[in-house]
């Protein structure tokens, strides 16, 4: 994926702050429908029909795709809200993603 | 299969009209998750705090694939997965639990199968028509299988009935996600 300006700053300014981000990554799953995994994007973090859609179409072409990034326990607490709707969902450090 | 799935009345009201037979049906299948998702009981508290605040005993995986896709690791390693597992799978189930406990009690007091739900409740539904969904793609082995080989299951397979469920389930997900996406 192409990284946004906006992401690269986050990015930087973990690093510098000494701060590692963590990411949630969210896998492809045969069973759930396209609608609902851009749906569920869209609720759980206020994205956009677009924004979601493109997610979930990354989800479902390459068989992941990070959907946050920001501290371990945010992290954790975004995995937690994905399980409770059935997305397959895992955390790990950014520096060790994909 | 009669109905003819959710559709919006007005801003806040999705309503799906259920023949007896789909009513007993998403019942029935709403009531297996409940009870699934029981079996997998905390045994044995011996600090009562602990389990007061949720902490579990369960730190590893369920055996069950159901279960365990039900209720994946949060990590892909095993100890950190672990640990999570222990403070907070049983919120998980209790949530799971709580989303198929209100598609339960909706169809139970649907009056003349009517089934009204507005985007709180439409979002309980969602996660728990996923939920029997998920379960469902495992005993089919959707992971395995291409849907082209499901469609030539046999009528005489008893997985035939469960991927005719599982396909109606799936169209009934869709109307009510469309419901609820109509920003008209």
């Amino acid at each position: 994926m192409v990284k946004t300006d906006t992401q690269i700053e986050e990015q930087i300014r973990a690093i510098f702050s000494g701060d590692t981000p963590w990411v949630t990554i969210v896998w492809d799953d045969p069973v759930n429908l396209m609608t609902y995994v851009t749906y569920v994007l869209m609720e759980l973090f206020g994205f956009s029909k677009e924004k979601a859609h493109e997610l979930m179409m990354k989800i479902h072409t390459e068989g992941k795709a990070i959907v946050s990034t920001g501290s371990r326990e945010e992290m954790e607490h975004d995995v937690a809200r994905l399980h409770e709707y059935g997305l397959w969902a895992t955390l790990q450090r950014g520096d060790q993603a994909l | 299969m009669t109905s003819e799935g959710f559709k919006r009345h007005g801003s806040n009201s999705y309503v799906a009209q259920f023949a007896e037979n789909e009513r007993e049906i998403l019942i029935n299948l709403a009531e297996q998750i409940i009870e699934l998702l029981a079996e997998r009981v905390d045994h044995g508290h011996e600090d009562p705090l602990a389990a007061m605040v949720g902490i579990t005993t369960h730190d590893a995986p369920p055996e069950d694939e159901v279960l365990h896709r039900l209720l994946p690791n949060a990590y892909q390693d095993q100890v950190d997965s672990a640990e999570f597992r222990r403070y907070t799978e049983s919120t998980l189930r209790n949530k799971k639990q709580a989303h198929a406990m209100a598609m339960r009690m909706y169809l139970k007091s649907a009056k003349d199968g009517t089934v009204d739900l507005d985007h709180d409740s439409a979002n309980a539904w969602l996660g728990a028509v996923n939920d029997i969904r998920l379960a469902l793609g495992v005993r089919l082995n959707v992971q395995e299988r291409t849907s082209d080989e499901l469609e030539l299951l046999a009528p005489d397979d008893p997985l035939r009935g469960v991927y005719i469920v599982y396909g109606w389930l799936g169209w009934l997900q869709e109307g009510l996600l469309a419901a609820l996406m109509d920003e008209s």
